[in-house]
């Protein structure tokens, strides 16, 4: 399959300049609005939340910042790459081309857009006087297994769409739960002891801890957790790519 | 796997560029097609599902160099023999194995996007021929002169006529530099100019030791150009031989 890909490395490249041009093609703010998007929803947060929860948490803004960009980037890449198969169906039926480069390229191009928001952070960690530690080096490491992560989920969301189209919409409801499930508004030590094992289930509440620990606390991260969660990603990446290689040969008579 | 079979097969694959063997082919033909979990649960159409034998246990050796017509009434078989060499979709039992680089031409502008202009978009339709970008660069002065395209290269596509958009199409495929070349009736392209231009080139083409295999209902192109013919007939191989005589055959009951 990496054989495969590294022929096929141009259209990689030009896929991925296209979905991040082709998204917000004709907009006035073009590309920009990937990144005022998540501010204004983290302003809203901002505001509302601290009048119904009366948040103590200190620098609020940035902390939610630091919750939410991480998780704007998870979202986006699991609602586009789910679709990213049906939407290219044209394509599919008339070229062969490896079939995976359409998943890679939504994670791709995600993931630049995630790298300029953390420019965004770091701006925030700045003016409110934050600051950074030497633990800001594990941020690559905590993107990467973020990463990971999501691409076993893309790749198996993708290739289920084509056959059953309603897995879009579940996917999108269970992600609107974990929204709630996942420590974002909110610090995981809000939560009583008994139910914290079940938050701590869920992959993406290590990886947003980790990215607080290691900016808004300034904190070694919980490397055993992280590691944990590195392992069970690549097991997800490993059956996503099984399953999607099985499932992509009947995608251009399916789709 | 394509690798693996290289080596056992060393002089298959010295020979032969197109290997068919055994293929069968079946469609599901669904009356109604169960596209939500809810139909695909309640099994309500499952009566309504039809097996239909396209292909037939094909069995077709293509020698590297060769240039091959398959000819039949519609529906006969011939494009979804084509698409399943192209490995667009793939056979419901057999092997097909093909030797070299392959292009093919299922439908011009496979992939074009009307907002780009013909130049950003022959990098992308030539990525997805699986060119690298240095490839294109050395290519794209050839593929617009040979679209006759001049100025209005920089145009978005969205404003060319459809036979410059065939134009456009057709030069960017046809330049790809495959050592197989699948065609699928696409040899009425543009005004007289320019079709008897892409006969030449494929003329040219033949000439230069490329694997052709065309699908088309222009006989006297084919029998111009084609040194065999297959004639296909509700899924199985009628004939093979000789242009002349395979087109002649095939003529006596057409009429």
């Amino acid at each position: 399959m990496i054989e495969n890909l590294k022929n096929y490395k141009e259209l990689l490249k030009s896929n991925i300049k296209k979905e991040i041009r082709g998204k917000y093609k004709g907009s006035f703010l073009g590309v920009l609005w990937s990144f005022i998007n998540p501010l204004l929803t983290a302003l809203v947060y901002a505001i509302i939340f601290p009048f119904i929860l009366k948040t103590s948490q200190d620098h609020y803004v940035t902390f939610l910042i630091i919750g939410i960009l991480p998780w704007n980037f998870f979202v986006t890449t699991i609602n586009q790459g789910t679709t990213t198969v049906l939407q290219n169906g044209s394509i599919i039926k008339k070229v062969y081309f490896p079939r995976e480069i359409l998943p890679i390229s939504i994670i791709g191009s995600n993931l630049v857009n995630f790298i300029i928001s953390c420019l965004i952070i770091f701006l925030f960690l700045i003016f409110s006087g934050i600051g950074f530690s030497t633990y800001v080096l594990f941020l690559p490491l905590i993107i990467l297994v973020q990463t990971i992560f999501q691409m076993g989920i893309v790749f198996i969301t993708s290739a289920i769409n084509v056959y059953v189209r309603d897995a879009e919409y579940i996917i999108n409801f269970i992600l609107n739960m974990v929204f709630y499930a996942t420590p974002i508004l909110y610090s995981s030590s809000l939560f009583p002891e008994k139910i914290a094992w079940l938050l701590n289930l869920n992959p993406m509440t290590t990886i947003i801890n980790c990215y607080r620990d290691i900016l808004y606390y300034q904190s070694m991260p919980h490397l055993k957790s992280l590691l944990v969660v590195l392992a069970a990603s690549l097991i997800l990446l490993w059956i996503g790519i099984k399953i999607f290689k099985k499932l992509e040969k009947g995608f251009a008579e399916e789709v | 796997m394509s690798s693996k079979v290289n080596k056992t097969k060393k002089e298959t694959q010295e020979t032969y560029a197109i290997e068919v063997n055994h293929v069968t082919k079946y469609f599901k033909v669904y009356y109604d097609k169960p596209q939500t979990l809810k139909e695909r649960l309640t099994f309500h159409n499952k009566n309504k599902i039809e097996k239909r034998m396209i292909l037939d246990d094909v069995n077709l050796k293509i020698r590297k160099g060769e240039t091959v017509a398959l000819i039949g009434v519609n529906g006969s078989g011939k494009s979804t023999l084509l698409k399943l060499m192209t490995k667009i979709i793939y056979p419901s039992s057999g092997k097909i194995i093909t030797h070299g680089k392959l292009t093919s031409l299922l439908e011009l502008g496979a992939g074009f996007h009307p907002d780009f202009t013909g130049r950003e978009n022959i990098y992308f339709n030539a990525s997805i021929f699986g060119l690298s970008r240095i490839e294109i660069e050395n290519r794209i002065d050839k593929i617009i002169e040979f679209s006759e395209l001049g100025d209005i290269i920089d145009n978005p596509v969205r404003t060319y006529s459809s036979g410059q958009y065939m134009r456009l199409a057709f030069s960017v495929a046809i330049n790809v530099d495959a050592e197989i070349l699948l065609i699928d009736e696409i040899l009425a392209v543009g005004d007289q100019h320019f079709q008897e231009k892409c006969f030449n080139k494929l003329m040219e083409l033949k000439n230069s030791d490329k694997t052709i295999v065309i699908v088309s209902h222009s006989l006297n192109v084919v029998k111009d150009l084609c040194d065999r013919a297959i004639w296909i007939y509700e899924g199985h191989v009628k004939k093979d031989g000789n242009t002349k005589e395979v087109i002649d055959e095939y003529l006596k009951t057409c009429s």
